[in-house]
């Protein structure tokens, strides 16, 4: 059911987002620094998932609140001319091969049981 | 049961909000020329800017090259043309001294004409020419026949007379450009002048000073040499 969600949810989203208008290239940075967290939001929540831990709240607080937060502070970066931008990407990501290599354990581990059985 | 409602129908949500939001920004990062000024990044346009200078500055250096060459070029020019200006006022003196341009001036107007005891032969042609160059002439034509160094008086079987190889008949207009009043008396001194002289012997002759006489270039293209090299 879940699942049947997540791809009917990307499915529509690729076809309104192929559509959408285009957008000015210098937002385009903003908007991929919010890709980028929400991403990350996602990871961690297949993460929290596979350790039983999900929570709803946190999950979306996180996916738009991430976002947000790290547009906003790409905002200021370019107001101090700071490339805070890049810090964030830098969290974010570096996150992000946590959640992976988190995830990608859990399956091994989940494998040798299988196999151990 | 609620709550899994709920779940599947927020992350269907978020998935269509991520999916959405990432398709825009691939169409914008492949459909964005980045080399358009529009879309430069400040870094980037001060670079554009500094080789722009540079290349202005080059380009000054090579304008001003240019500039000099062509400078000469137009020296070399005014040059050539004061020397083909020479060469067409050379050629020009050339032609009218030959009779290969039409030439123009002061001079006499005879008219020789045949009457019913006398017919003006060739040599009568041949002795007035001879005596009108005695006398000064520039330029003569007969009947629009312009006389040059080889052009001739011939008497065809004694029949008709022919100049520069066209037949000729009376009445003989001959256009003379020099000093009307030399031209004159050679012509006409009394008793042995060339007018009395012809006029005894029953030809009509009229003589006429104009102030311009205009005298028609030789026809044809066989002024050029063949055998003097």
């Amino acid at each position: 059911m879940i699942l049947f969600s997540i791809v009917l949810g990307c499915l529509i989203g690729a076809i309104v987002g192929i559509n959408a208008p285009l957008i000015s290239y210098t937002y385009s940075s903003y908007l991929a620094i919010a890709i980028v967290a929400a991403l990350d939001s996602v990871f961690g929540g297949i993460v929290s998932t596979q350790k039983g831990k999900f929570n709803l709240i946190v999950f979306i607080s996180g996916f738009f609140g991430n976002a947000i937060l790290a547009m906003l502070l790409a905002y200021l970066g370019e107001k101090l001319n700071v490339d805070i931008y890049l810090a964030a990407i830098v969290v974010f990501v570096g996150r992000m091969f946590t959640n992976l290599s988190l995830i990608r354990r859990y399956y091994i581990e989940k494998l040798e049981g299988y196999t151990k059985r | 049961m609620k709550g899994k409602t709920t779940i599947t129908i927020t992350i269907g949500l978020v998935c269509f909000i991520l999916t959405a939001v990432m398709f825009m920004q691939f169409k914008t990062i492949s459909q964005t020329d980045i080399t358009a000024l529009e879309n430069m990044q400040e870094s980037d346009l001060r670079a554009e800017i500094s080789s722009l200078k540079e290349e202005n500055d080059e380009m000054e250096i090579q304008i001003d090259s240019t500039t000099v060459t062509i400078a000469e070029y137009r020296q070399k020019i005014a040059t050539n043309q004061t020397a083909s200006g020479l060469l067409d006022q050379e050629l020009a003196k050339a032609n009218k001294l030959v009779g290969k341009s039409q030439v123009s001036g002061q001079g006499v107007v005879v008219t020789l004409t045949d009457t019913e005891d006398r017919t003006v032969t060739a040599s009568d042609l041949i002795m007035i020419l001879n005596e009108l160059k005695m006398a000064g002439a520039e330029a003569i034509s007969i009947n629009d026949q312009r006389i040059v160094h080889k052009s001739y008086v011939a008497a065809i079987n004694n029949g008709y007379i022919s100049i520069n190889g066209n037949r000729q008949v009376s009445p003989y207009v001959i256009k003379v450009i020099g000093d009307p009043l030399y031209l004159e008396s050679g012509l006409s001194a009394k008793q042995y002048g060339y007018i009395d002289a012809k006029k005894a012997e029953g030809l009509q002759i009229t003589l006429q000073r104009s102030e311009n006489i205009v005298i028609g270039s030789y026809i044809g293209n066989d002024i050029e040499f063949k055998y003097v090299k």
